[in-house]
């Protein structure tokens, strides 16, 4: 991996997060996602919280959406599966819309034993719960992270961008 | 102290804040008290959160937002004092009702109820305002200091059990979604809504 190459990925993201709207970011770290996290620690364009456990990213971005920001919760798969409670309850019942930018763990290529239960359930889950999903396998799809914030918004509810190793690194 | 009396105290002195209350009693109560329908937000079924949803809220707001956890939720999720701490933010303050029951599903015992020190977690978590109320008469000398003093406080109320079940604000998510948003846009806050609802 090179680590220019996964800065500019993260630069992408940032960008194209700052572009539609968004100034409030909560995270929890995966290892896929530090170099991302720590462009958004440091740009002045956005407000970066770091959470204790990934629902309070749901529950923080969610009031934020009463203070007009536009937010995003970034987390790791595994961590997107302990929200499940939180974004049925909260986000659905009261129809709050919310980005959720989590990684595609599991998938062939992901060498961690312990993230094969995320190849194996993730995708399920996601479709059990009816949240529209929009993958991220290129750099040419980063764009989309704009659509999709903008389709959650559209639909009052949350969506999921999953973001792929590949792309996180650079290398797609 | 009693939970209704304490309850209908904190009503009448605060009415210029904003409001957001977890499940069980704390949105029963509050509801059952004041029937508010706009500055209030009712997160029932909120298993902890209702502090961090409520700190989203102060975020883009100078008011004073106030939140209610519940003793049963604080458990659930203790580390959100760390967020809170944190985020410092100049206009939150945070209720944990200790009632030591979870009033929510016919007070049955809460198991940590008695073990619990409240104050003494948040102090190790390093946050400075610290309130612990434990009569009504307390309640009414501190109050003022914890809500007017500009600064993160985060306070406990000792409260025995409600003892009786009260029902639920009889409004729908969406309902409470659009009159709170809709409340906050009419009120001074930023547009909640991509569309106004009376375009200029």
């Amino acid at each position: 991996m090179s680590g220019n190459a996964a800065d500019t990925a993260s630069r992408r993201i940032v960008d194209v997060t700052a572009d539609c709207g968004i100034s409030l970011v909560a995270s929890l770290p995966d290892g896929w996602i530090t170099s991302l996290i720590t462009h958004y620690s440091r740009d002045a364009r956005f407000k970066h919280v770091a959470v204790n456990r990934e629902e309070s990213a749901i529950g923080l971005c969610s009031g934020a959406f009463f203070s007009g920001l536009g937010t995003f919760a970034l987390m790791g798969a595994s961590g997107f599966l302990t929200c499940i409670y939180a974004i049925t309850k909260i986000n659905y019942t009261y129809q709050i819309p919310l980005l959720i930018g989590i990684t595609l763990r599991g998938r062939p290529g992901d060498r961690a034993k312990f993230h094969q239960s995320n190849g194996l359930y993730l995708q399920s889950v996601i479709q059990a719960i009816d949240i529209p999903l929009v993958t991220i396998e290129k750099a040419d799809d980063i764009p989309r992270i704009g659509t999709a914030y903008n389709h959650s918004r559209t639909m009052s509810r949350p969506v999921v961008v999953g973001l792929t190793r590949e792309v996180l690194r650079g290398e797609a | 102290m009693n939970f209704e009396a304490c309850f209908r105290f904190l009503a009448e002195r605060l009415k210029d804040e904003i409001i957001v209350t977890s499940a069980g009693n704390s949105s029963e109560l509050w509801w059952d008290i004041t029937h508010e329908t706009e500055r209030v937000f009712y997160l029932e079924a909120s298993m902890s959160l209702a502090s961090v949803f409520a700190a989203g809220i102060a975020l883009g707001t100078e008011r004073t937002v106030v939140a209610f956890n519940g003793d049963g939720a604080f458990c659930m999720n203790p580390g959100m004092l760390l967020v809170e701490r944190q985020l410092a933010l100049p206009n939150l303050k945070h209720f944990v009702i200790s009632n030591r029951v979870y009033g929510s599903t016919n007070d049955l015992g809460h198991p940590f109820g008695e073990l619990m020190d409240y104050a003494g977690i948040a102090k190790a978590c390093g946050i400075e305002r610290i309130y612990d109320f434990a009569t009504l008469e307390g309640l009414a000398q501190g109050l003022d200091d914890m809500i007017k003093a500009p600064g993160y406080a985060f306070a406990v109320l000792r409260v025995d059990p409600l003892g009786r079940h009260l029902p639920s604000p009889p409004l729908d998510g969406p309902e409470v979604k659009f009159r709170f948003g809709r409340y906050l846009e009419r009120t001074g806050g930023r547009p909640v809504f991509d569309a106004p609802l009376h375009p200029k």
